[in-house]
């Protein structure tokens, strides 16, 4: 009989409901505070974010953050203030995805997506300069040719951001404490964030 | 200066502690370990208690004085960490943050920014102000160099004090005193001080920022060394700092014997120039007829050939090596070695035809900055120290202004030090001589009972007169008693160069040919019998075609020569050309080889200054390209000529010096490393001023210090052993030589080698009589400007546009004689040439004299003076 | 303006009365103001050659003195007081009126001044700091076009000190 009792398993699983997906033309939802590869945020009125202040290089415990300021020309600024972030380069070979550079952010410049599939076949396409980083005239991740995500994925850039506004204080629960970002304005609180 | 004030006993947050009476509490309490919080106090100014930053309370005195504007008295009781002294500090934070902006994170000051760091320290955390900060337009330049930022200013006057009682530029002050207050410049009056860099570094906010280091780089990315500046021979220790190999700034190091931690600005942002476009990258040879990059071995090889060959058919006398006063004092005994040890040429001059004969540097009894202070007078008879030196022209000043030693100023026109003198005699260029004769008379009534030293700063004042009338003066002023001079040369390490033997006539170590002989023959097998050519005359041999290899060790010669049209006919008259240097100069571009040499910054070693105080540089980056230190090319060449040096390290050249040199007898890799502010040659008289511990810093958890301690690591802490040279040969050292000599020789120790009496000038001169000026000529006066057209300003953009324009000053009578109009343009001939000036007058230059800054401009001095005349006279004439 | 060769005979004058030239800003500062109307760039700068300071210090003391007038003023300077007991008395209408009146003309020159310790007849004005007590519109214009008709004389814009008087 013990040959049948191994069918048993068979059959009782062919009824069952399938787990398995048909990744990666289907994905499943990637948790709210979950860390993707940055982006560059903009306001809503194209400025930059980024005012080149290093705070995120100097707090990165992997060192893979290199920034350089510089001024803006007040004819055509890239960012509002004296200062812009000339060179912004993360370097994904190196990068743990601590979100520490979110935190440190004086601007909301640079915040996580949920953007995770990529790969490289050399080193140096694994730094990402600012060209790669920055969103694009939508206010949405530039999509890079050895990235693989399927539309609708880069909704969602700045969980992380809005989770850790105001250094977790229960008393800023539900409140809004950052500026919008081209392409998405103001976003909405994260709820139960001090939970 | 000996503290002879009463001592008293202070006690400080319950610890009891000595100090002199008098002292600052401020002072009192840093010194013993408790930091009272402070802005607008800076060390090197006097207190004005305007920041309310270090209120204390004092038993027995009724509210809180600041402790930077009361002096400790016996039995004073002192809290500076009561919870009422805590309420006051927090209470001064949170008014000094009601208009200061919170741009930190734009800020270059951010995150070393005494605010900041008192803020969380001693701040009260949070801010009741929610009403709009005072606003005013964004950075506003005060000057070519330094942004004014009003918001961010907290008004501790620390800038405006810094210009008024160290700098004695008072081009910033306070304005619209009030709630509008603010620092402000006079309209079209920038703040044009060669000390404006000073006021960035001491303010304590980031309301000046300096324009070369804009956000260029945040502390946090920026590591540093100590270091020595090599753009004048003052040499003023810094912290230079770099990010991402590349350097971004130099901050000044407060050393009591040297700099107090200013630096000019020329010092400050040369920094620059190290990352010019223009630096040689790689080796050239030159190949039908113009220079091609090539690999080192081949210009190395390429270099020894032609010196061999010159060497072999003409005898060692017809190679000839300028220049070296740029590099480390390690770069300039290698060079020494390889001319004078390994090719056997005398024919060596560090000092480019502008300096004064090496038998006066090193021969006249030397006095150090410090001795400024002590001195019973001063008599400036040199250069414009404001211009050439500008440092040494802040410790003048102060010695004068705030020690009131008295001053006498014996030049051929004002300076800027002319303001400040007790005493003038004024002279034609060239008569330094009879000048001088007047001094024993003039200098009486000033010294008036005074004690100390008299300092004579010597050096010469233009380079349109010759060395002769200086020399001369100084053999003058050498009779007059306890006269110490501090000989102002002024290149970065010409000093060194000269102490080790880049001279005629000298070997290295302060010893003549024929003193040294013997040692030296010892210690390295062979040195020069006959004293040999200085610049002129090597450019005069030259022209002649008496060398048939010429090495120019790292000088821009046809600029820095005062005499351009021999300088072009020497290089092109010399048989053979190397060249080497950091960019490829007008006379490079002749050479025959080119080997690229790197320079300061990216050296490790150490240099000499004018008080010949020997201090380390350091190496901050690593250089682009191929360039090499001077002291591996010497070797290699040495080596291609046939001697190893063996010499790998920096510290193994130290120690070789020590050794093999007697003036620096002691003085090794060791010693060096750990003397903190450097070490006095001869180190037998200066041995009581030796510094062996590290730096005190007051507080070094603060971020806003220029330089960390360093490390227990960092050096071998071994008890300095006092031992007393055997420098010069007196009758008990020469019987201690007899009982060495009878031991085998062993070079590992200078002891082993012969004893070689230290130079000493006799200062019997012959004064050569100057010529006599015609009623129709001008006498020409050459000195220097700050910014010219050296390497370090034209290399530098944030300096290059300060540079002056070119005009001949006379005294505005010599411009209606000429019949022209104020600022017209003349023709200006000499015996050498001619040139078209525009002429302006100022009555500050007196009748019979012109004044020009050397190496300014495409054409000038350089065309105009004739080196073999002792003065230069000219003749102006109309174009009408 | 340089000063006029008279005045410059005085001003001599006047920094030989101290014992150390710098005090002689403020009164060189008054005798140049009367004479031109208004501190000029030239006469900071002239000062200061004559006391051996920088110019940055001559402006630096006479800015934070609010009667010397850095720009252009007309030859009647109108100080009209808006500080508390003119404001509850009718000061501010006053100022409103005159500025409004005023606006064009250039030989009156309208500010608004703090507390001129004339609160007894509030509101109160300075024409040439001279005093005028208890005003209403109407009465304040009067006064100006009386000044401007030459019935009243007004005193020099520094307030009748030319000459270092105070020295």
């Amino acid at each position: 009989m013990a040959r049948f009792s191994g069918f048993g398993v068979t059959f009782k699983q062919m009824f069952k409901p399938r787990i398995t997906g048909f990744y990666p033309k289907e994905k499943r939802e990637k948790p709210e505070r979950f860390h993707g590869r940055h982006v560059l945020n903009r306001y809503e009125d194209g400025m930059e974010k980024c005012i080149g202040c290093e705070l995120c290089a100097g707090v990165c415990p992997a060192k893979c953050i290199y920034v350089r300021g510089a001024d803006n020309s007040p004819d055509s600024p890239v960012s509002p203030g004296e200062r812009f972030g000339f060179v912004y380069e993360i370097n994904y070979l190196r990068c743990i995805h601590c979100d520490m550079c979110v935190e440190a952010c004086p601007t909301e410049a640079i915040t996580e997506t949920k953007l995770f599939e990529f790969s490289f076949a050399n080193r140096a396409d694994a730094i990402y300069t600012k060209e790669e980083l920055l969103v694009d005239d939508e206010g949405r991740a530039k999509r890079q040719p050895w990235e693989l995500w399927l539309g609708g994925e880069d909704d969602k850039t700045s969980a992380w951001m809005r989770a850790t506004s105001s250094s977790g204080d229960a008393d800023y629960e539900g409140r809004v404490n950052w500026s919008g970002e081209l392409g998405f304005g103001v976003r909405e609180p994260e709820q139960g964030q001090s939970l | 200066m000996k503290d002879e004030r009463e001592i008293v006993t202070v006690t400080i947050d319950g610890i009891e502690m000595q100090a002199p009476k008098g002292e600052l509490l401020i002072r009192v309490a840093q010194d013993n370990g408790t930091f009272v919080p402070r802005f607008c106090w800076h060390e090197r100014m006097k207190p004005v208690g305007m920041c309310r930053m270090c209120l204390v309370e004092v038993e027995g005195v009724r509210g809180m004085p600041p402790a930077c504007t009361t002096t400790v008295t016996d039995g004073m009781v002192v809290n500076t960490k009561s919870e009422t002294v805590k309420k006051a500090q927090d209470g001064v934070l949170e008014f000094l943050l009601i208009n200061h902006p919170l741009d930190c994170p734009v800020c270059d000051r951010g995150g070393e920014c005494p605010l900041q760091d008192q803020t969380l320290a001693f701040g009260p955390g949070e801010s009741r102000y929610v009403e709009e900060k005072r606003h005013f337009e964004k950075p506003i330049p005060i000057s070519e160099l330094v942004l004014l930022d009003r918001e961010r200013c907290i008004q501790c006057s620390r800038c405006t004090r810094f210009a008024d009682e160290i700098a004695g530029d008072r081009l910033i002050d306070f304005g619209e005193r009030g709630g509008e207050m603010q620092v402000i410049t006079y309209p079209d009056d920038p703040f044009t001080s060669y000390f404006s860099g000073n006021t960035v570094q001491v303010c304590p906010v980031g309301a000046l920022t300096a324009k070369p280091y804009r956000f260029r780089a945040r502390p946090w990315d920026l590591s540093a060394v100590e270091t020595s500046c090599q753009t004048c021979s003052v040499g003023c220790r810094g912290s230079l700092e770099s990010s991402s190999n590349e350097l971004v700034r130099l901050l000044g190091v407060d050393v009591e014997p040297v700099n107090h931690g200013w630096l000019c600005d020329k010092g400050r942002f040369g920094y620059e120039a190290t990352h010019a476009e223009d630096r040689a990258r790689n080796p050239m040879i030159r190949r039908d007829g113009s220079l091609v990059e090539c690999s080192w071995p081949e210009a190395l090889d390429a270099a020894a050939e032609g010196i061999k060959r010159s060497l072999d058919l003409h005898g060692p006398a017809s190679i000839a090596m300028v220049g070296g006063s740029r590099g480390t004092n390690e770069d300039a005994y290698l060079w020494a070695r390889l001319a004078k040890g390994v090719i056997g040429t005398d024919n060596v001059d560090a000092q480019i035809g502008d300096g004064l004969p090496a038998e006066v540097v090193l021969g006249l009894p030397g006095a150090t900055i410090p001795d400024l202070d002590e001195a019973a007078a001063i008599i400036l008879l040199g250069p414009d120290l404001k211009e050439e030196l500008p440092v040494l022209y802040l410790r003048v000043r102060r010695a004068c202004v705030d020690l009131g030693v008295p001053i006498l100023d014996v030049s051929a026109v004002d300076h800027g030090l002319s303001k400040y003198a007790s005493a003038t005699i004024r002279h034609l260029p060239g008569e330094q001589a009879s000048a001088a004769r007047e001094i024993s008379a003039a200098l009486a009534p000033l010294i008036d009972g005074r004690s100390g030293p008299i300092v004579v700063v010597l050096g010469r004042s233009d380079v349109a007169t010759s060395a002769e009338p200086t020399v001369a003066a100084a053999a003058i002023i050498r009779e007059i008693p306890n006269t110490r001079f501090l000989v102002a040369l002024r290149r970065g390490n010409v000093r060194g160069a000269i102490d080790l033997g880049l001279a005629p006539g000298f070997l290295p170590g302060r010893v003549t040919l024929d003193a040294g002989a013997e040692r030296f023959v010892a210690a390295w097998g062979s040195a020069p019998a006959e004293v040999g050519l200085d610049t002129a005359g090597i450019f005069n041999a030259a022209s002649e075609g008496r060398i048939g290899a010429l090495i120019l060790v790292g000088a821009d010669i046809v600029n820095d020569f005062p005499d351009r049209r021999l300088v072009r006919a020497g290089v092109g008259g010399a048989g053979f050309v190397i060249c080497i240097n950091a960019t490829v100069t007008e006379a490079a571009a002749d050479a025959d080889v080119f080997l690229p040499a790197t320079v300061w910054g990216e050296k490790a070693g150490t240099t000499t200054n004018l008080e010949g105080r020997i201090s380390r540089v350091g190496r901050k980056i690593a250089a682009v390209g191929n360039p090499m230190p001077d002291f591996r090319i010497a070797s290699e060449l040495a080596l291609r000529l046939g001697t190893d040096f063996d010499l790998e390290t920096v510290e193994e050249i130290q120690d070789e010096i020590a050794r093999v040199a007697p003036a620096f007898a002691e003085v090794d890799a060791q010693l060096l490393k750990r003397a903190r502010d450097g070490v006095v040659l001869p180190l037998a008289l200066h041995r009581d001023e030796l510094v062996l511990e590290p730096r005190r810093i007051p507080v070094i958890d603060f971020s806003w210090e220029p330089i960390k301690p360093e490390g227990p690591g960092e050096f071998e802490v071994v008890e300095f052993e006092v031992v007393e040279p055997v420098l010069e040969a007196d009758a008990s050292d020469e019987a201690a030589a007899e009982e060495e000599s009878a031991l085998p020789v062993d070079i590992s120790n200078g002891a082993g080698l012969p004893d070689a009496q230290l130079f000493v000038w006799s200062a019997q001169h012959a004064a050569q009589p100057t010529p006599g000026r015609d009623n129709y000529a001008l006498r020409l006066s050459a000195g220097r400007s700050l910014y010219d057209n050296g390497r370090t300003v034209a290399s530098t953009p944030a300096l290059r546009a300060l540079i002056p324009a070119q005009t001949l000053r006379v005294n505005p009578s010599e411009i209606s004689r000429v019949g022209v109009a104020d600022g017209e343009s003349v023709r200006v001939s000499t015996a050498r040439g001619s040139l078209v000036l525009s002429l302006t007058g100022d009555a500050n230059v007196p009748a019979g004299v012109a004044v020009m800054p050397f190496n300014i401009g495409e054409t000038g001095v350089g065309d105009l003076v004739d080196v073999s005349l002792v003065v230069t006279d000219l003749r102006l004439e109309t174009l009408r | 303006m340089a000063f006029t060769p008279e005045n410059l005979l005085l001003a001599n004058e006047i920094v030989a009365r101290y014992p150390k030239t710098k005090s002689a800003i403020l009164p060189l500062a008054h005798l140049a103001q009367d004479q031109d109307g208004y501190l000029t760039q030239d006469a900071m700068r002239e000062i200061a050659g004559m006391i051996g300071v920088t110019p940055a210090e001559v402006l630096g003391t006479c800015s934070f003195y609010t009667m010397f007038k850095r720009d252009e003023v007309g030859r009647l300077v109108v100080s009209v007081c808006t500080n508390v007991t003119c404001l509850v008395m009718g000061g501010p209408e006053v100022l409103e009126h005159l500025e409004q009146r005023y606006a064009s003309d250039k030989e009156v020159t309208i500010e608004e001044v703090e507390c001129l310790a004339a609160c007894g007849n509030a509101p109160a004005m300075q024409v040439n700091y001279e005093f005028h007590e208890s005003l209403t519109p109407g009465s304040a214009t009067e006064i100006i076009e009386a000044y401007k008709a030459g019935e009243l004389t007004a005193r020099g814009v520094s307030g009748g000190v030319a000459g270092g008087g105070q020295g």
